[in-house]
């Protein structure tokens, strides 16, 4: 079996990656505009008297502004994990071509690298502010993820690999 | 790069078309041309004893050596 080229495990990713592309976008559309519903029924509670939103057991009084803060870290996560599939199938793109060493998958990689690290952060910069906004909310207690640390640390060293072969292939280029 | 290729001059002197020379080496006219006008990063020995043979001369008659200030960095990129 191959592994690059046309009609490879490389394509058949590719396909699976533009599956889970367009679903994604789906489901950032249908989120964003769920928050932009919970937004503006905030600005009547009336609308939402019937919702009953819970937190830690206990009731939450301010739901509109609750649940739009919730949906829009949803749409935020979701963004995010969208330019990864995004630049993912770029990159699978590539390497269906048979050619993975283009020199663009560089940044594509420091790209993936640097959204890792930012949904990671944004986690923790999210619980700090559910922890503000709904105090009894203990559901979720954050924590320290080495897993995803590691990744974005092995993508970015997988982006220095990939920048030193796209050194070797244009020094093989331009070798008479 | 202070390797300057005078693969021109020899051709002239020769009187041979690039063309010529590339089907009797079997290099394509594009990477001849990326090696005349001096912006190949590396030759293979293989090439240029195809290209000493065909033009009956030696490498030291393709190669000129220029130092000069950057000189030094063929670690560059």
């Amino acid at each position: 079996m191959r592994a690059l080229g046309p009609g490879s495990v490389s394509s058949f990713l590719k396909i699976i990656l533009d599956v889970v592309y367009v679903a994604l976008w789906i489901g950032v559309g249908a989120v964003g505009a769920l928050m932009l519903l919970a937004l503006l029924f905030s600005f009547n509670p009336d609308l939402l008297a019937d919702l009953v939103v819970t937190a830690g057991g206990e009731e939450v009084k301010n739901r509109g502004p609750v649940m739009t803060l919730g949906l829009l870290a949803a749409t935020v996560y979701m963004g995010g994990v969208l330019v990864i599939v995004a630049q993912l199938r770029k990159i699978f793109a590539t390497l269906t071509a048979g050619d993975p060493f283009h020199p663009e998958n560089v940044r594509r990689l420091r790209v993936v690298g640097l959204i890792l690290a930012g949904l990671e952060l944004g986690r923790y910069a999210f619980w700090v502010l559910s922890r503000s906004i709904l105090p009894d909310a203990n559901a979720v207690e954050p924590s320290l993820s080495l897993t995803a640390w590691f990744s974005v640390l092995v993508v970015f060293v997988l982006a220095e690999v990939f920048r030193e072969g796209a050194r070797l292939r244009r020094e093989a280029e331009l070798t008479i | 790069m202070p390797i300057r290729v005078l693969l021109d001059r020899v051709l002239l002197e020769r009187r041979m078309s690039l063309t010529e020379l590339a089907d009797r080496v079997g290099v394509t006219i594009a990477n001849l041309s990326i090696l005349k006008t001096g912006k190949a990063r590396a030759v293979r020995f293989s090439t240029l004893a195809a290209l000493c043979r065909e033009l009956d001369c030696q490498p030291g008659d393709l190669l000129h050596f220029e130092p000069g200030p950057g000189d030094e960095d063929f670690e560059d990129d």
